[in-house]
């Protein structure tokens, strides 16, 4: 997979969907409070880091705890390129 | 029951500290996220991080830890009247790790225990090894330890590991560690004046899971070990400080008679916010999470041998152990004399 593959929400949804194996309605759960989507904790964030990792995207973990919602670590990643 | 004492302590840890870069290369995960989230620093493994090959074994570093606590103690092999050994992870189901470690320290002709447990287990081998020498021993071993080979390995795919297994690797370590019981006050004359050891899990889900494979079922897809992690985070603080007041009100001392204090070992950031919610008191703190990682029963033995050169006569310590496998309380109360 390239760096480019999670510039679009579409794809970066989908990883969350299908590699993390969390419930996210798409797009609606783009936004929804980290804390309102089913299944998401610490360790859930560190495998979300790996994969954004095996995908070229290293965003650092300090500026993902900003992050309030999916849409927010989208943004990040798109950011961090 | 009349006191028992703790004359001398020893630990061992196996090979070099292996810190988080080096874990997290292991793991294939996010140096950052382990300082952030576990704040351990460092762990032993008995196994090498890079390629798995084991180096020794539960046998290894109870024996060594073991002599180190006779050596301290001052007193001779043929006094050690009993040996207690406390683990989760037996080197093999028979013959146990505990009668190994006995042949291997030169012991015979004396009564051997294994206690199958967490990390309570420590607290557990110093109850029963308070119990033997109620009924008229003079002096034992009591040890505890634990390995990860059989669990841990090196496999750089963080992100397919489910959550509840994952956390397990950032936890734990490597580790063992014995304490000398003696009737009367000898060496370091640390007088046991409580132990509190209770299963209080009836009706609740295990917090921790450790299962083992046999020759039916090798090839089973089950999970080794899985970890509650969520479970843990509530309940384990609460009960803590339950722990404290228990020991507290069976002896009728306040918190100000306390000068030490020994909390449950998790994880650094765990154990700091289970200390956060203690009951505010002078003690100080006595950790080595941080730097061993969990290493289950020998944690309160790492504890007690930094305990040791710190106290004076007539200073106080409390230790609380949690163990959230299936929820047992335990803990202990010691006095310098």
């Amino acid at each position: 997979m390239s760096a480019a593959d999670l510039t679009g929400l579409d794809a970066f949804l989908r990883i969350v969907g299908d590699d993390l194996g969390l419930d996210v309605e798409h797009p609606a759960g783009a936004d929804l409070a980290l804390t309102e989507v089913p299944g998401w904790d610490s360790l859930n964030l560190l495998r979300l880091v790996v994969l954004l990792e095996e995908s070229g995207h290293r965003v650092p973990v300090h500026r993902l705890l900003e992050a309030q919602s999916l849409r927010d670590i989208h943004t990040l990643v798109k950011e961090y390129g | 029951m009349t006191d028992v004492h703790i004359a001398a302590t020893g630990t061992a840890l196996p090979g070099d500290p292996v810190d988080n870069t080096t874990l997290a290369k292991m793991l294939g995960a996010s140096k950052e996220w382990i300082d952030l989230f576990v704040g351990t620093r460092t762990r032993y493994f008995g196994w090498d991080p890079a390629t798995g090959e084991v180096h020794g074994s539960l046998a290894d570093l109870c024996a060594e830890a073991a002599a180190q606590a006779v050596r301290a103690s001052g007193l001779g092999l043929a006094d050690i009247e009993f040996l207690v050994l406390a683990t989760a992870t037996p080197d093999t189901l028979l013959p146990t790790t505990a009668t190994e470690v006995a042949d291997r320290l030169g012991l015979d002709h004396l009564p051997v225990y294994q206690i199958q447990a967490g990390c309570s287990g420590a607290v557990q081998a110093l109850d029963l090894g308070r119990s033997l020498i109620a009924g008229g021993r003079h002096a034992g071993l009591v040890i505890g330890g634990d390995v990860t080979y059989r669990f841990l390995s090196p496999r750089q795919d963080a992100a397919k590991i489910p959550t509840n297994e994952l956390v397990n690797y950032v936890l734990f370590g490597d580790g063992a560690g014995a304490a000398v019981l003696t009737a009367e006050p000898e060496g370091e004359r640390i007088a046991v004046r409580s132990v509190l050891n209770s299963w209080t899990g009836r009706g609740r889900q295990p917090g921790q899971l450790l299962d083992w494979y046999g020759t039916t079922d090798r090839d089973s897809d089950r999970p080794m070990l899985a970890e509650d992690y969520k479970a843990i985070e509530e309940h384990v603080p609460p009960i803590a400080s339950e722990i404290l007041w228990d020991l507290l009100g069976g002896l009728g001392w306040s918190l100000d008679d306390i000068g030490f204090l020994l909390p449950p070992q998790l994880s650094e950031r765990m154990t700091a916010r289970i200390v956060e919610r203690l009951p505010d008191c002078a003690a100080r703190e006595v950790s080595c999470v941080a730097d061993t990682g969990n290493t289950g029963n020998a944690l309160p033995f790492l504890q007690l041998d930094r305990l040791v050169p710190e106290l004076a006569d007539g200073d106080r310590a409390l230790g609380l152990c949690v163990e959230s496998s299936r929820w047992i309380r335990a803990g202990f109360a010691l006095e310098k004399v």
